[in-house]
């Protein structure tokens, strides 16, 4: 069984929020509802201040503290290493997302996160939350693996775009979005990466080339301090770096 | 007796008013808990109605858990405190807090039923919970054994209360139920400390010991609930019976002023501890001291406990604790979400938060609850019994 990993080069991203619209458009986000988000911040102060992006998208972790926490068992990891929500199964306390270290999920009823909403101009007349006019096949919804446009009051993610990956030929070591019989089981964010600053692959296989990249140029993990293990690598080389630190004025 | 059952609705409202009889105050309590209760339900379920959970001010970028969350706990706690209260006589011998332990039994379960009410609204799927919960048996989430050992506790605080309003105080089954209550709610309010405490990315929550501070701060607001709601029965001291009245002018106030002796070091203590430290997240409580609210609750604990001390009534500090705990709470669970996790890296400051006109309803509507079943209680219940009637 494979474990899905993915790595970022963060010498290669650009910061062009490709993989966000991308993502968004793939599996029906709300605006401002960005499962795979690229994070703007500052770092230094004058003269020497910079402006940095990071790509994050959910860390799919070994360990997830989101699973751990929820009452119900509707956050579970498959055996392919994906963590994932069971919409049937949520009952919207939360507490996955107070648990959760990278801030990668989302409730779907709350105040509007860009206006106009989205909920309002695009509404829904049966379980679904919203009703955009562009949208995944019904056949792809798939509401146990959290996939498709989610019911109400239940808290959503990145799915490393389940519905694509777990169609893919069993033994596979890497999705690589430029091989065309792997590309439509390649994830959204991977396919779209304009500087191929995303690799998708399994973990387990050290042939794969997420493990080779992990491996030559010392792939790290983001909050790698808190334990839980994420399967989202960074590699930085000398021209990136993983933010240690939340950006906010600190004692001395 | 004569009983004839209302046709209309204001018939039975009138007949609800009229069953207090001379009862003035617990009938005025009532007239008022219901009628905010009913207005409060109306406006909450209209904005849920209408806007869904939108309604709440809460947010994917912002506050997660808001002040629905800080009034469950600041009930449920409440409720843990009022069994110690009742406990007291109970399960530890001390007598003289037997002219209050029903009562505190059966507020114990109003304030259960307050918290309850108040997170049914804030969850997304209240019903789904019911079977989705249990059958879902995740022993590694602290919210798990929180739902297990707070519903067996309201069970068990329920046959409590049937035993000793049949006049069975002391059988081997009235007290093993009042131990069994007993443990289960320092179990219970134990998984709510864990629920907080467990989460190593917020300092503010993090640490073994939140739950033995929910511990102290559940007997405190137990016991100044005890108080106020012994005042609310009789109106004043003149008009308590004598073991009531000792009762209010020695044990009860001397535990309340040691218990908010051991709350105010703790509460220091946590504040000291979380200015001086330097992880990220516990930056909040350079936030929390520059606010009014922090020093209105140190004023008024710090009131009350001087109060206290010179033996003046207890019911002033018992309402000035009520309110500071309160405040406490919303700093606690407010305050552990205000520093922006990794996601809110660009957030150049604390993530801001103010209640929403709907929440603040149910904070009321959760207060209603409590007293409406206090006055029903008092009108039916015999909330004064105790073993010597």
């Amino acid at each position: 069984m494979a474990k899905w990993g993915m790595v970022i080069d963060l010498e290669k991203c650009v910061g062009c929020q490709a993989c966000t619209v991308a993502c968004g458009m793939e599996n029906n986000r709300l605006p401002g509802e960005m499962w795979q988000d690229v994070i703007f911040y500052s770092e230094g102060t004058y003269p020497s201040a910079q402006l940095k992006w990071f790509p994050r998208p959910c860390q799919h972790c070994e360990h997830p503290s989101c699973m751990a926490v929820c009452p119900t068992g509707a956050t579970y990891k498959t055996e392919d290493g994906v963590v994932l929500i069971d919409w049937d199964k949520c009952i919207g306390c939360k507490y996955c997302m107070i648990a959760c270290p990278y801030g990668v999920r989302f409730y779907t009823d709350e105040k509007p996160l860009v206006a106009p909403d989205m909920r309002k101009v695009h509404e829904s007349h049966d379980e679904h939350s919203w009703n955009p006019p562009w949208k995944m096949p019904d056949a792809r919804e798939d509401w146990k693996h959290g996939v498709g446009i989610q019911p109400h009051d239940v808290v959503s993610k990145c799915t490393f775009c389940y519905h694509r990956i777990s169609k893919a030929p069993k033994g596979t070591p890497d999705l690589d979005p430029q091989d065309p019989k792997l590309r439509e089981f390649t994830p959204a964010c991977v396919v779209t990466c304009a500087p191929g600053a995303r690799f998708f692959g399994d973990l387990s296989n050290p042939e794969s080339v997420v493990s080779r990249l992990i491996g030559d140029k010392r792939g790290v993990r983001l909050l790698d301090e808190l334990g839980n293990k994420p399967q989202v690598y960074y590699v930085t080389g000398d021209g990136g770096a993983v933010p240690s630190t939340r950006a906010f004025n600190k004692k001395s | 007796m004569n009983f004839t059952y209302p046709k209309t609705v204001s018939e039975a409202f009138s007949a609800a008013f009229k069953m207090f009889g001379e009862n003035y105050r617990a009938a005025n309590v009532w007239r008022l808990s219901v009628a905010a209760l009913a207005a409060t339900l109306a406006f909450v379920f209209y904005k849920l109605l209408t806007e869904g959970h939108a309604t709440f001010n809460t947010g994917s970028d912002g506050i997660t858990w808001g002040l629905l969350v800080v009034v469950y706990a600041f009930f449920v706690l409440t409720s843990t405190g009022l069994t110690f209260v009742a406990s007291m006589a109970m399960v530890f011998g001390f007598k003289e807090f037997y002219p209050i332990a029903k009562r505190c039994i059966w507020v114990a379960v109003l304030t259960l039923l307050a918290g309850f009410a108040a997170l049914a609204l804030e969850l997304g799927h209240p019903f789904r919970m019911l079977w989705a919960v249990p059958l879902g048996v995740q022993t590694h989430s602290p919210m798990f054994w929180m739902g297990v050992f707070y519903s067996a506790y309201l069970v068990f605080l329920l046959l409590k209360f049937q035993k000793v309003s049949g006049g069975d105080w002391t059988s081997g089954t009235s007290k093993a139920l009042g131990i069994i209550s007993f443990g289960t709610v320092v179990i219970a309010h134990g998984m709510l400390g864990g629920l907080f405490g467990a989460i190593a990315i917020r300092p503010m929550w993090f640490g073994p010991l939140i739950p033995v501070y929910f511990l102290l701060t559940a007997a405190l607001s137990g016991a100044a609930f005890a108080i106020m709601i012994t005042y609310l029965t009789y109106g004043g001291e003149q008009a308590m019976p004598d073991k009531v009245r000792s009762l209010m002018r020695g044990a009860m106030p001397k535990a309340f002023a040691a218990v908010l002796g051991i709350v105010l070091v703790a509460t220091l203590s946590r504040t000291g501890i979380g200015l001086w430290s330097n992880i990220d997240g516990l930056q909040v409580w350079g936030h929390v001291v520059h606010t009014s609210w922090f020093w209105i609750e140190m004023a008024l604990m710090f009131g009350a406990f001087a109060m206290l001390l010179m033996g003046g009534g207890a019911l002033f500090p018992a309402l000035m604790v009520i309110a500071a705990l309160f405040i406490g709470r919303y700093e606690f669970v407010i305050g552990g979400q205000m520093v922006p996790l990794f996601k809110g890296t660009w957030v150049p400051g604390l993530i801001e938060y103010a209640p929403s006109m709907t929440e603040w309803m149910i904070v009321v509507m959760s207060f209603a609850i409590v007293f409406a079943g206090w006055a029903f209680g008092e009108r039916t219940l015999n909330l004064g019994a105790s073993p010597q009637d």
